[in-house]
Formats: structure tokens, sequence, C-alpha cells
């Protein structure tokens, strides 16, 4: 849908010349986040500087009825910030400033394409920090964690973005600039912030996030334990919740994805193991001594091959080494891969694991495991060549086939990606026509016209755009006159 | 078209059963909401039949007020209808216990403390406290966002709700959220649901993630001059490396009831971690409070149970919610008194604050209605400075008439949230009027 000339010159007026990417080759720049199978350029990206210019820029795509996408640093792994229809982008990336900081309230508020770990560094030395801890932290901005609802290793202990997010500055998709939430908490009425975190740009655009602070715990240990079977791993996961002791990460490891950490990056982890658990724990010295203590002899007791615990951050960061860098560890085993992102409850780790298993045998597909153990949230790795297109094609059925599992054992078809343009699918395995017409409804009371980030997060409806249709009960006969 | 109300009645008998349907005086005298008797009191015991009750008073355009124990029916606008009073304590099944997943999932009508003595035995439990906790249900907790002092570890409703079923105006059956601790999959619609007193659907069922109980856990109450020491001690332990589990201001008035020590301000902190841990974050707690002239005095763990009952409002007593910020809330109580002092000195004004979130219970006995909203207007126009809010979460109808009980909602949210009322309950089936702005 090419954008006419007055339209782009208005465009130009609001953002300026230098804010305006219009030709091919910028544009391409654009057409994909992380997840590079979904490609689609949007016909103009606009990147303002100040929320009344967004303002701007929303009503005049409304009305225009152009599409709007918007996308903070392009890390997400859903096919969420890429235009599949065109229309015009909006790069939050300009928005970067830091707008307060209030230590005594434990708060600050900051522009959204400001870069998660930019906050953190701002007040660590005040020794405080921003919870959320996507892998993507380093260059993920602010805005995109809140459209996602970002979530990462560390959530165990301190939940996703939503448990951080206090306020938000948002321009629904009717132009209308709205404050949810702030710094002082309980506002009386609906729990709009709440419901606008998570919502991946289809309610509107974030123009600036209001967050919590945690005070940084004052010990920190990590135990890194293997294991000869993948079961007793997962046994140990159990116990050490069982025993009341919340981790700040629980992070396991399978065989597959240990040998390729261990030929890639020389992680040093021990060759027979079938398994390898790293378990964080932080708080109080006293707290972390003897809990680390007794998650350490649960995973002896649990038939571990091998325990190590960090005595330093150095020591910390080798073993969490091999952990942030398995994603890439991969590459030794397979050109790519898909990346799956379900839940399931985390007693039922052994099942889906055996079950991803028979999966991978049907399908005839390598997978390569390393997930939120913890809570449950698995990242298969179901690797593939993409030179062979039937290759993918396997692939991409063992995926259906994994998270149609995932739903029978209980669980959620995303645990912290987000559901974007790949998984709206998805969610009628999960939800029924009363639940996704209940969730189209309440998008339309944000986005009248539909213009924000459509195609994401809901599945689009065979018969109509209005939704699903749910069948109300049945009134008894007789009761009108 | 018309309905007649005879036929309406033998509908919801037909639905739900003759004896799940009450329609004689001393059932709607019993069951009358701010003065408005109904005209039928029904039982449901199923969500089928809470489905077919709500989708028949939908037809009928009837005014429907969902009850679990009662305990906040005086809480918002006087309802501007009350035709059925809708009592869900019957939908109390356990639906799925997971204690290695820490989660459940319970029919909203199980009560608090019903659903606490499942879970110990299992050293688990729902980390709410809201006062009175034992006689409420979940799903009255949930719809009323009611918390207690321990949020500031936990977190509310908003935090620990994973799914949620409930019914819409129109009867249909909605779910939304998930069942697992985690998950990103579509609109985070529980969090939608918790403080809506229903009035976007009645909760039916909840899965909740739970929390172990701490293997100890002791408190100690630091003692103060005046409000404004106490802030220093609060805001050196947030900034410290304890983590207090509870973190609680209680007023002079408030402290006199419960404990045998008392000073001007009392701030009464928990910790809950291993033996070891507790003992040494206690050392350092008492550390804090010498180098901030407070008086450190242990507690025992009936301190909490008595301060709850000293916040317990007794009949006619008002109960007002304070938001303001965690660094002006000894301002706020100060100012909370003293407008009181000024206003209504003979009233009774019992406070206790959640330090770390800056929210303050305020128990007023023995003050008139023209007394307490002038107090109210006052308190709203100090914390509005800061984006704060002033609840009255209990008075009597008289009250709620003479001044909103919501305070002032800002005009674009507001806006977004009654297109959101419209569009799920155009009738106002459910609480009609009762929610902010009179939706």
């Amino acid at each position: 849908m090419p954008l006419s000339g007055p339209f782009l010159q208005e465009l130009e007026r609001i953002v300026g010349a230098s804010g305006l990417v219009r030709t091919l080759e910028g544009r391409l720049v654009y057409e994909c986040d992380m997840h590079t199978f979904y490609k689609g350029a949007p016909d103009a990206v606009a990147l303002p500087t100040r929320t009344e210019e967004v303002v701007e820029i929303v009503n005049l795509c409304r009305r225009e009825r152009v599409p709007i996408v918007p996308r903070g640093s392009g890390t997400g792994l859903i096919g969420g910030a890429m235009a599949p229809v065109g229309g015009v982008m909006i790069g939050t990336n300009r928005m970067d400033a830091i707008l307060e900081i209030d230590l005594p309230n434990r708060c600050a508020t900051v522009q959204p394409g400001l870069i998660n770990l930019s906050l953190t560094q701002a007040v660590a030395s005040r020794g405080y920090f921003f919870a959320p801890d996507p892998s993507s932290q380093m260059v993920s901005s602010i805005g995109g964690n809140v459209a996602t609802n970002a979530g990462g290793p560390h959530c165990l202990k301190y939940g996703i973005t939503a448990n951080h997010i206090l306020g938000l500055e948002l321009v629904t998709g009717a132009g209308e600039l709205v404050r949810l939430g702030g710094t002082a908490v309980d506002r009386p009425g609906y729990d709009l912030l709440g419901a606008a975190v998570g919502s991946e740009g289809t309610f509107g655009i974030v123009t600036a996030v209001t967050v919590r602070l945690l005070h940084a715990a004052e010990a920190v240990k990590t135990i890194l334990a293997s294991f000869t079977a993948i079961e007793d791993a997962s046994e140990a996961v159990s116990a050490i919740i069982a025993a009341g002791i919340v981790p700040a990460a629980l992070e396991m490891l399978d065989e597959l994805m240990i040998r390729a950490i261990n030929e890639g990056t020389g992680a040093g982890y021990p060759k027979d193991a079938a398994a390898v658990l790293l378990i964080e724990l932080d708080g109080p010295a006293a707290e972390v001594e003897a809990q680390g203590e007794r998650a350490a002899r649960i995973c002896w007791e649990r038939g571990a091959l091998e325990v190590r615990v960090a005595a330093d951050a150095a020591e910390r960061a080798l073993l969490w080494k091999g952990r942030k860098e398995a994603a890439g560890a991969v590459g030794r085993l397979a050109p790519t891969y898909l990346l799956q992102d379900a839940v399931v409850p985390r007693s039922k780790l052994p099942a889906i694991m055996r079950e991803l298993i028979a999966i991978g045998a049907r399908h005839r597909v390598q997978i390569a495991n390393v997930f939120h153990a913890g809570d449950g949230n698995l990242h298969p790795l179901i690797l593939y060549d993409d030179r062979e297109p039937d290759q993918l094609a396997r692939a991409k059925a063992a995926n259906e086939e994994l998270l149609r599992a995932c739903i029978e054992m209980g669980g959620t078809v995303t645990g912290e990606h987000g559901v974007g343009l790949d998984k709206a699918k998805n969610l009628p395995l999960q939800y029924g026509e009363a639940d996704l017409n209940f969730m189209y409804r309440l998008r339309r009371a944000f986005d009248p016209d539909s213009i924000m980030n459509p195609g994401k997060l809901l599945p689009s409806h065979p018969a109509c755009g209005e939704g699903f249709r749910p069948a109300r009960p049945r009134v008894p006969d007789g009761a009108w006159i | 078209m018309s309905v007649a109300g005879s036929s309406i009645g033998e509908a919801f008998v037909s639905i739900a059963g003759r004896d799940r349907v009450r329609d004689d005086f001393e059932a709607l005298a019993a069951a009358t909401v701010d003065g408005l008797r109904p005209r039928w009191v029904v039982r449901p015991a199923s969500i089928e039949q809470l489905s077919r009750v709500l989708a028949l008073a939908c037809d009928g355009r009837l005014g429907v007020i969902p009850r679990g124990a009662g305990s906040s029916l005086e809480l918002g606008n006087p309802p501007a209808r009350v035709d059925v009073v809708l009592e869900l304590a019957e939908l109390d099944q356990v639906i799925e216990y997971n204690p290695d997943d820490l989660t459940i999932t319970v029919q909203a009508g199980i009560s608090a403390g019903a659903l606490a003595s499942l879970l110990a035995p299992r050293r688990q439990w729902l980390a709410l406290d809201p006062p009175g906790i034992a006689a409420r249900t979940v799903g009255g907790i949930v719809a009323t966002n009611a918390s207690g002092p321990r949020r500031m570890r936990y977190g509310a409703s908003r935090d620990l709700l994973l799914g949620v079923r409930f019914v819409q105006a129109d009867g249909v059956v909605t779910w939304g959220g998930s069942k697992v601790v985690k998950s990103v999959s579509g609109y985070d619609v529980p969090k939608l649901m918790v403080g809506a007193l229903g009035t976007l659907g009645v909760l039916a069922e909840v899965t909740l993630r739970l929390h172990p109980l701490p293997e100890a856990e002791r408190s100690w109450l630091v003692l103060f001059e005046n409000a404004r020491a106490a802030q220093v001690l609060v805001e050196r332990v947030l900034d410290s490396p304890l983590q207090p589990s509870r973190l609680e201001l209680f007023n002079e008035r408030a402290l006199r009831l419960v404990s045998a020590e008392y000073g001007g301000v009392g701030v009464a902190v928990s910790i809950g971690s291993v033996a070891e841990a507790v003992r040494e974050q206690g050392e350092r707690l008492t550390v804090i409070a010498g180098s901030s002239a407070g008086r450190l005095v242990a507690l025992s763990e009936a301190f909490w149970s008595q301060a709850e009952s000293a916040m317990a409002p007794p009949q006619g007593a008002t109960v007002l919610h304070v938001a303001t910020l965690s660094d002006r809330l000894a301002g706020t109580i100060g100012a909370v008194e003293d407008a009181f002092r000024t206003v209504a000195p003979r009233a009774d004004v019992r406070l206790s604050g959640c330090a770390a979130l800056g929210t303050l219970r305020v128990l007023v006995s023995d003050a008139g209605v023209g007394e307490t909203a002038a107090v109210t207007t006052r308190l709203r126009a100090l914390v509005g400075e800061v984006g704060g809010s002033v609840v009255v979460a209990r008075g009597s109808v008289e009250l709620r008439r003479s001044i909103d009980p919501w305070g002032p909602v800002e005009p674009c949210a507001f806006a977004l949230m009654r297109s959101l009322r419209d569009e799920f309950d155009p009738g106002r089936v459910l609480n009609p009027g009762r929610y902010v702005g009179g939706l």
C-alpha cells in the first residue's frame, strides 16, 4: 500500500527529514525482527523524539486508515515489529531518555526506547536494579519489554515485566494520549495498565514507562549441577521448589545442548552429563548460604554427577557462560533452528522431555533444549538445514506437535516471548471462541479502527474481522411473555 | 418487551432448583444492599447455573449484585438497581491443586480460610492477607483487590492471579490467562478482572500462584515519637539488604489497642526466611532502629491478629484507603490525623500503612457523614498532587451518596473504562452504578 505524496509530506513535517526513512534500502532494515521468517517492510519509518509527535503521527494514520507498527530495538522473537501489510512503522530508538529516577520511592520514569540494561547501569552504583532481564537486555528497549511482557532467567523469583511496570503513557489507536497507573498504586478503576502490558503494540504506542526498581541483593550464589539423566535433574528442580526455596534462576540444559556448548565455548561441562542444572540464589547472605547448601545437597541426593559452587563473580560468570552462549553454540549442529517458548506445569517437565524426544524421532529432527526449568518455560531449538525444504517442513511439523503436547499437559503457547504474527494462529489451541471474542472486543476499546499492529497477537477470523462469536447460554422457555 | 416477575422467578427456579431461589420477605430483607431490597436471592450450585441465571437476568434487564461473603457490600456507589443478589458461596470446589507447581485452581466462592487450611499441610499459602481474610471468599478478595501488609513482598491479586473463568453479563462463560506460573499468550485478562467488582464479569473460577511458607518468621515493633522519625527508619530499612515481609506503620490510637508498648507511631517489621537469616536480619534491624532513635520491642505472632482486629471496622465505621507515595507516608499520616482533629475532634481514627507501597488504611468511628466527607475531600487534594487516591472502602450509604466513594479518575482513562463497560455490559446488569464514575 504505497503512501500518498501529501501523506509523506505531512509525516515529514511532524518528525523532520532526519526522522523519516523512505528509501527501499532504508526500509528493508525494518522488514523483520529476530524471527527472520516473517518479513514485511513498512512503507515508511518514522522516528519521533517527542510524545507530541507520536500523537500527531497516530492521528494522521488514523485519518488516512494507514496501519501503524511500533518498534523498539527489533530484538523480538515473534514476528512482532514487522509490517505484514505495510503502513507506517514508528521506531522509538530516538526516545531513549531517562526522565526521572526516584530512589526514595524505588522507581524511575523512562522513554520507551531506553535500552533495558542502561537503566540498571544508571542506578547500580546506588544499589538498585531493574529486574526484567531478557537475554537481549543489552540491546532490547524497555518499550519493547513492555510490549511483549518480556521475561528472562531471573523471572522465576522476580516475575516478568508486568510485575515491574507502575505506569504507562500510551497513545491509543484512537490517537488519545492516556496515562495508566503511575508511581502511586491502587488508582480507582480497571487495571488498564495490566491489560496494556504485553499487548504487543495492538492498543497503541507507549511513550513513557514508570518502572519499579529493586534493591540489589546482598549476596548471590550460583551452583552448577550435572546429572546423567534429565529425569534426575527434573526431580532435583521439584525437590528444590518443594523445600521452600525460590531461586532467582533455575535453568536446565539437555545432552545435545551440553555437547554443542562443550564443543563451542569450552564451558567444561562434564562429558557424561545428560543434563546440567544452573541454580542461582540471591538475597540476604545468611539466607543464600543456608539455601545454597540445601540446594546442593538436594542435587547430590538426586544423583548428581558433579556439583560446582561459584566462589566469586568471575566463577559465576564462567558457570553462566555456557548457558548464555547456548543459542549461538547450536550453530555447530545445524545452520538454523526454530525456537519454541511454550510452558508446561513444572511437574510435567520429565513427561514433556520424553514427549519431545519422541516428537524429534517421529519427525526426524534434532531438538536441543535450554530452558527455564523453575517455571516450566521450555526453549527447545528444533534444528534444521534451511537449504533443504523438506527439513523445514519436518521442523515445522515437530514444532506444532510440541505446542499441542504442551497445551495438553496444561501449559501455554508462550511464556515470555509473546504471540506476534508467529503464534497468533496457535491461540485457539489455548482459548475458546468466547475467550478470543473477549480479547477482540478489549482491543477495540483501545484501537477502534484496527490500525495498531494489525495481524499480531490475535488470530484473524475466517468469517469476518469482528472476531469470534460465542454462543450464549439458553434462556429457559416461558421466561418471556 | 416486558417480562413478568413471577415468570422470571419460575425461570430462576427451573435453572437452579426451588431451594436455591428465595423470594420470601426474610431472605430478601437479609440481602438488602444499601437499603434496596432485591426481588430474588439466587444461589447457583454450578458455573453452568450461574451462566444461565445471568443470561436470564440480562434478557430481563435486571440489576445483579454478586456476593461472596458480603464483606465489601459497602464499597462503591450505592447500586442503581438491585433485582437479584447472586450468592456465590456455594461455588466453593477445589478444581485442581498442584503442590509441586505451586498452583491451585478453585471456584471463586471458596473462603480464604478454607483454602488456607487446605494448603497448610504442604506448608504453602496464598500470599494475600487483607483484614478479615479468613471469612472472605477468594473471588471477593480478587474482585475488590484487597490486600494486606505482606503485599510488599508477595504482591497483590494482580501478581498472584494466573487464570480466571468468569461469566459475562450476558451469561457467556469466558476464560482468560493460563494455569501455569508464566504465560504471555494473549491479553492479560486476569489483571483486568482484579478490582473490577465483577462489572466485566462474575468471577467463577480462579487459578492462583502459591508460595512456600517461610521456615521461620519473627516480628519487631519500633516505636517513635512522631511519624517523621518513623519515616527515617522505613527509608533506612528499604534502602538496606534487609528483606522484610511486612513493614507496617501504626498510629498511636491503633497501637494502644494491640500492644502494651506504644508511642506516637510504631513500625512493625516481620522477617521471614531460614532461621539463621531471620536471626541475623533481626540483629541488623536492631542496629538500624538504634541509629534511628527508635525503641525496639520484640513481638509475638499474636500482635498481627490483634492488629487485624483493631483495624476491623465495627458497625457503622468508615474505612478509607489512601494511596500516596512511600516517601510521603509519614506526612500523610500526620495530615489524616490533623484533618480529623480539626474537622471531627471526637472521631476515633486508627491508621495502619504499608510503608513500602505508600498505602494507608484509615478506620474512622464516631465521625459524622459531613465530617468524614470533608476530610476525604481534603485528603484527595493532598495525595492528588502525586497521583494518589482516597477510596471509601466501606462507609454508610449516606456518606457514599454525599461524596464520590472512588474519587476522580483521569478523563482519558475513564473514557476507556466506560467503553469497556459499554462493550461488555451495555445493559448494566452487573453491579449497576457501583463502580468508578457510576459505571
